[in-house]
């Protein structure tokens, strides 16, 4: 028993130590260090950016410094004595006494801020809104050891603790590893031998380069951004329609494979439609903002959902290149980081002018029309166009105007408001309750454009019936129409509110496009507009976007972000473990790479870091058992879509084509049963049941079950980290899933096709290794062959003796031997090792 | 031994036996020792309540804050949103009403789904009549359940804020309007765990021929881990997906081959030493005995006759009454939340499946007497006083006409309303017999013992042992909780 004890009182030092380094007891006090945890911890619950209890906020040092309601001073920089925080922390009436909840500040913490006040209560900005500086490469014991810079600042950081890098991975197993982070896919047997032959690094690093060279690499790495992208193949909510919106997924994979800089990425798909003479791939990349959702049930307010949208497009964004969970101040300031509630509406004012309002159609779309139809599908395009502009002008006549307003007058009587069209009702009234010089002008436009779809009039009629029948021709040419980003012309451009508590039926003070205060500025010269925002997101002293996402890309190699927290940056989101070397390749990926994934990419996959073997001991194991300072390789179970590629690559079932229409591989049926929605999910044929997870239709209600099961997200909002989980329900895929079948079928029948044929008549073991070395890229050792040899023997006496049982587990033969080969490549298809990298 | 002891001594056996492993083994838990560190900004104490989660054994056996009154909670969803105005809110003054125009103070500044302009009253379209001790108000429409009303509370001026189906059911279930956040039963598994691991902890079972409106987000985990997502037993076909064997592969050939797994899977555990290969080895283990206890759990057959008659019921059918007769199977094996959603109260009256004169009226008959049996069987079998049965749809019925296309129209309905509506909650806790709030004479709002929809969660909660306010997980920078930011336990309703 004491020497448990004192086993985890070291272990608690040993991991002190490790998340903060030099948490010194010394004068000098550290304000991000020492006090704001404190004031994040104890504080601002009650005197933050929610509550601002007895007028005083302790987020801002302006707000500390400024008189609170009581009149008194929380914090008098120099001067203890007078500083009402301090008297209140350490004073003895508990009804006096802060903070009011939990217990008292300890004498440590009292003493931190006595000092902290003495020293002239330095404020410092949190360190993730300060832009990275060039650390210094620091000193190793082992100058033999690092491959590239990244690996000093790894060792260095291992020396401290006094542990010792493992040493590097077999080559069957790094080069599996490798090829499944940059291509997604396993290696093939030959791919292992030629690199492992003669396994120096050379032969490593041209593997990476074709790797980082094949078209797989961009769908690999398309389905980290889809995730991000929230991209999905239909609407959302109640129905969950179908959309169109592929192209866009097509894009990510070209930008990935075409290695298209990371601050390009960034503009065409935030703006691409404001860049000059935008092309049609830049208009696709806008589509990245489309995948909102879109809500199609009956009675729904299409305003409520276009906020909804808007709401979505500025978390998203601030999520993905800032991780900062930002949705907090669309309701109040932020509680904990320096964002105020303006903020929000600031950032909202970018995206708040594009055309689309929650539409069915999705309008505004970019359409591709087939082959020798694009000169017909765009003169259509432009007269509806025409007539939908002479329908505005005709609104616009003074008669029409007139009519218009005796016609709101009148929208409390059913048979007038009933021919509003669908779910545009609510919106119509609030416009209507407006009085005409408070309306903005899109609901000016708003309302006129609604009046002209429904006022009886035969001019009208006869454009509508005209439209009407273009319209029809247009959907027989059968365009693909992919929504896309568009603005709102300037006649028609909304104003933003500040929408109170974050409703977006109350509107407070308008506010103009902006970024938040506590931030770097916007340049004078910047367009007020998402091209503007974009190119600030990726100027080069921004402080988060490269170190944002370096940390992204890490995570998928290592499985832990050197933030951990990949989402939230913030005070609350957890330290960096080695916040020198975020900053390092921060600026590396900026500078030195030219943002270019593939050189950043390459960079940590050759690093020694990253090479190591990923086996522990249990000493190593005890003192860091999630591997946040790298002392070994990574090892985590493959991503949903990776488990599915990898059975089909390895079965030799695995279909190269890329690009497309989503495909449905086999489900159960029965999973689609959305109400009102006459969506079925049809059964794809031929090499369309093959395809990579990533072509895989994904419906948000119901996405792909084996898919869920592997904890792929429904993709309704942006996420950037899967959990992954280890369940019963995985074990029942892999194992039973018809498609996990299939592919042992597939895998058996390689077995014996690819086994060369020795004297042995019946080469069992040789069938066994074929079939373990094409999925696990590696020999069997004896203790793996031992039971997998037990099984065969098992499942070959019982399907010699019952053919039925064998032609069914085979899919067509009765050969016995391909049976049991079946079962054995089903149990291949479910080992540890094949689940996870290694 | 109370509820809350017997929890904790389970919790104890449970990590001792880590313990046990964890000697064996050395390091399993990992994460509760990331959370040690002192002087680092760690996160509040949402953070550590999570992270001491095992991760090997995310489902072990929790005590919950204090001892509940509740274990578990069988949760009959009816979607669509039926009329409280048909069923328990009797409204003489709305029969008087019928045909009127509605008045202009009912209208203003509200937003409806359908309702276009000023709608006529619409009365009652049931009888009502006083049942039970209690005399609480029940429609002929549902004469079963009236022989148990002194069993159930009812709340009658439950509220929400939403008016569509979708965001109401999410609001129901995940305390949010928006997508994205765990669901009612994910939060209680993740809080509690399960009593038996051959079967889901948390189970949903559908009927009437349609998913819920917001999809498999209404039993998701959202950023809970997820193990805690709600599994769908199925009537047809693998009751859990993927449960069955391959056609050719017998169950022996089935355990040999897991049995080869796990051998060479604990082989790789001794060379690499990953802690998650043990897991992963209990993992099929626990697939292998699921296989056969779920199918077991769902099969009917073996019910007598009496059961079948009072239920309703039969085998191989997709009905409510069959999965209100699995809801007391599973909780009988300890499953820890069932929820069943049964699709069609979607009264508008634009057609008759969906009339207050056609459609209404099969959902009642179609739910009534299986409902009233899950409560007398539980009852009956001492299984009532620890479990939660929870009644009612995502939002209410207007007392207007909804006529939506201004025409003549054999059938009635009624248009989405959100201020008011009735629930229903009987078992573990809830004082029984009771009516809790009141609506006005027409029942277009609640005037007394109003209870939002965050309101009954923190109830639900509260029952089970829960401060509602402390049952969180930290997700975007913040403790996140089922009640978001707001929540009052009804205490009225508690015994």
């Amino acid at each position: 028993m004491p020497k448990r004890i004192l086993q985890t009182t070291g272990l608690l030092a040993a991991l002190l130590a490790m998340l903060w380094v030099g948490c010194a007891d010394g004068d000098e006090v550290d304000f991000n260090h020492d006090i704001r945890p404190i004031l994040n911890e104890r504080c601002v619950v009650c005197h933050g950016g929610i509550k601002r209890q007895g007028d005083l906020s302790l987020l801002f040092r302006v707000d500390a410094m400024q008189p609170a309601e009581s009149g008194k001073q929380a914090v008098v920089p120099g001067n203890p004595g007078t500083s009402e925080l301090l008297r209140r922390v350490s004073h003895h009436d508990p009804d006096e006494r802060m903070p009011q909840e939990g217990p008292p500040l300890n004498a440590e913490e009292i003493s931190k801020f006595r000092r902290w006040i003495a020293q002239g209560a330095p404020w410092a900005d949190h360190w993730a809104y300060v832009s990275p500086t060039e650390p210094e490469r620091p000193a190793v014991s082992d100058p033999a050891w690092p491959r590239n810079g990244l690996d000093y600042f790894i060792l260095a950081r291992l020396d401290q603790e006094n542990l010792a890098p493992s040493p590097r991975a077999d080559c069957p197993t790094l080069v599996r590893r490798v090829s499944l982070d940059l291509i997604g896919l396993p290696p093939t047997p030959e791919q292992v031998a030629s690199v492992c032959d003669d396994s120096s690094s050379a032969r490593y690093e041209t593997f990476v380069d074709s790797l980082l060279a094949s078209p797989r690499y961009g769908e690999r790495w398309a389905a980290m951004w889809l995730d991000l992208a929230r991209y999905a193949d239909s609407k959302g909510y109640e129905k969950d329609i179908p959309r169109t919106i592929w192209r866009f997924r097509d894009w990510v994979i070209d930008a990935f494979n075409q290695d298209m800089p990371f601050d390009q990425f960034t503009i065409e798909q935030l703006a691409g439609d404001l860049l000059p003479d935008p092309t049609e791939a830049q208009l696709i990349a806008t589509a990245f903002h489309r995948n909102t959702m879109t809500n199609t049930e009956g009675g729904t307010d299409d305003e409520e959902f276009r906020v909804a949208a808007v709401i979505d497009r500025v978390n998203t964004t601030w999520e993905v290149w800032q991780g900062t969970s930002f949705a907090c101040t669309q309701c109040h300031g932020h509680p904990y980081d320096p964002f105020r509630h303006e903020d929000y509406y600031a950032s909202f004012a970018f995206f708040n002018n594009t055309a689309d309002w929650d539409q069915d159609n999705e309008r505004p779309t970019l359409p591709l029309f087939p082959e020798g139809n694009e000169a017909e599908g765009l003169a259509l395009l432009d007269e509806i166009e025409a007539i939908e502009k002479r329908m505005i002008e005709i609104a616009s006549t003074p008669e029409m105007e007139e009519a218009r307003r005796a016609w709101e007058g009148q929208l409390d009587d059913p048979q007038v408001v009933g021919k509003v069209l669908g779910t545009r009702q609510n919106e119509v009234r609030r416009i209507a309750q407006t009085p005409e010089a408070e309306r903005d002008d899109a609901q000016r436009a708003h309302i006129r454009y609604i009046y002209a779809e429904i006022v009886e009039d035969e001019q009208m009629d006869a454009l509508r019936q005209e439209r009407r029948a273009k319209q029809i021709a247009l959907r027989d040419i059968k365009p693909i129409l992919t929504p896309v980003m568009k603005e709102v012309p300037p006649t028609q451009r909304r104003t933003t509110h500040v929408f109170e508590r974050g409703n977006f039926l109350l509107r407070t003070e308008a506010v103009e496009p902006g970024v938040p205060a506590s931030m770097p500025p916007l340049p004078d010269d910047a367009p007020r507009n998402r091209l503007g925002l974009s190119q600030w997101l990726v100027s080069p002293d921004h402080p988060l976007t490269a170190r944002v996402m370096v940390n992204r890309f890490w995570e998928q190699l290592f499985g832990i972000g050197i933030v951990e927290t990949l989402e939230d940056f913030g005070t609350r989101g957890l330290p960096p473990s080695h916040p020198e070397l975020l900053d390092w390749l921060a600026l590396q990926f900026m500078h030195e790479h030219q943002w270019s994934v593939k050189a950043l990419l390459k960079q940590i996959v050759t690093s020694a870091t990253y090479q190591q073997a990923s086996s522990v001991t249990p000493e190593v194991l005890e003192r860091d058992p999630r591997n946040r300072l790298l002392a070994r390789g990574p090892r985590f179970r493959l991503a949903a879509e990776q488990i599915r590629d990898q059975a089909l690559a390895v079965s030799g079932l695995l279909s190269d084509e890329m690009f497309g229409p989503s495909v449905m591989p086999p489900q159960p049926p029965g999973l689609w049963q959305n109400p009102y929605s006459g969506a079925r999910w049809q059964t794809s044929d031929g090499q369309d049941r093959y395809r990579r997870g990533l072509y895989t239709y994904w419906r948000r209600t119901v996405p792909y079950p084996s898919m869920v099961t592997f904890d792929s997200p429904s993709r309704e909002f942006c996420v950037s980290r899967r959990v992954r989980t280890n369940t019963p329900l995985q074990a029942l895929v892999t194992l039973n899933d018809p498609a996990f079948v299939e592919a042992a079928q597939a895998l058996a029948r390689r077995m014996l096709d690819e086994t060369a044929i020795g004297d042995d008549p019946v080469p069992v073991e040789d069938w066994l290794t074929t079939g373990y070395k094409l999925a696990l890229a590696r020999d069997p050792s004896a203790e793996t062959l031992f039971p997998l040899r037990t099984l065969y023997d098992e499942a070959a006496q019982h399907y010699a003796s019952s053919p039925d049982d064998a032609a069914a587990m085979t899919g067509q033969s009765t050969n016995p031997e391909l049976a049991a080969l079946t079962v054995v490549a089903n149990a291949i298809l479910n080992l540890d090792g094949f689940v996870m990298k290694e | 031994m109370n509820l809350h002891e017997e929890a904790n001594q389970a919790h104890l056996r449970h990590v001792t036996r880590r313990h046990f492993l964890r000697t064996c083994t050395t390091g399993l838990g990992a994460m509760a020792l990331a959370s040690l560190a002192g002087c680092a900004p760690t996160p509040d104490t949402a953070v550590r309540r999570a992270m001491q989660r095992d991760v090997t054994d995310p489902l072990a056996l929790h005590p919950p804050h204090f001892a509940p009154k509740a274990k578990r909670v069988i949760f009959l969803h009816m979607a669509g949103a039926p009329s409280q105005l048909e069923l328990f809110d009797y409204k003489p003054t709305l029969a008087r009403l019928d045909g009127e125009r509605c008045p202009d103070s009912l209208l203003e500044g509200k937003r409806f789904a359908f309702i276009r302009g000023v709608p006529k009253m619409l009365g009652p379209q049931a009888t009502f009549r006083q049942h039970g001790q209690s005399g609480a108000w029940v429609s002929n429409h549902l004469p079963h359940l009236a022989t148990m009303v002194d069993d159930v509370a009812f709340l009658k001026a439950m509220y929400t804020d939403e008016f569509n189906h979708a965001p109401a059911q999410l609001l129901v279930h995940t305390g949010s309007a928006r997508l994205g956040r765990p669901s009612m039963g994910s939060w209680v598994t993740y809080g509690l765990g399960t009593e038996n691991e051959n079967l889901p902890a948390f189970v949903v079972l559908l009927s009437g021929g349609v998913a819920p409106d917001a999809g498999a987000s209404v039993y998701g985990s959202g950023f809970l881990p997820t193990v805690y997502q709600g599994v769908q037993c199925r009537s047809k076909g693998d009751p859990v997906l993927f449960l069955s064997d391959p056609d050719g592969l017998s169950r022996d050939l089935r355990r040999r081959s897991i049995e080869a797994i796990n051998r060479i899977n604990a082989h790789q555990h001794q060379e690499v030493g990953d802690p998650e290969i043990l897991t992963r080895i209990a993992q099929y283990e626990m697939a292998f005995r699921m296989q056969t206890s779920v199918p077991e759990a769902m099969d009917i057959n073996d019910e007598p006759d009496y059961i079948h008659t009072m239920y309703g019921t039969a085998p191989g059918e997709t009905s409510f009454a069959n999965n209100c007769l699995l809801a007391r199977r599973l909780v009988e094996r300890g499953v820890r939340f069932v929820q069943l959603f049964h699709w069609g109260w979607d009264s508008h009256g634009a057609g008759a499946s969906e009339a207050l004169n056609a459609g209404f009226l099969d959902r009642c008959h179609e739910t009534d007497r299986p409902v009233t049996a899950l409560l007398k069987d539980l009852k009956q079998r001492g299984l009532l006083d620890e479990t939660l049965v929870v009644w009612g749809g995502e939002f209410g019925r207007t007392p207007m006409l909804e006529n939506r296309t201004g025409l003549d129209n054999p059938y009635v309905g009624r248009d989405h309303h959100s201020d008011v509506f009735t629930i229903w909650i009987a078992g573990g806790g809830v004082k029984a017999g009771i009516t809790h709030g009141e609506t006005d004479e027409i029942g277009y709002t609640g005037v007394s013992g109003r209870v939002h929809i965050h309101d009954l969660q923190a109830t639900i909660l509260h029952l089970l042992g829960f401060d509602h306010e402390r049952l969180t997980y930290p997700f975007q920078g913040r403790a996140f909780r089922l009640t978001d930011v707001h929540g009052k336990v009804v205490r009225e309703i508690l015994a």
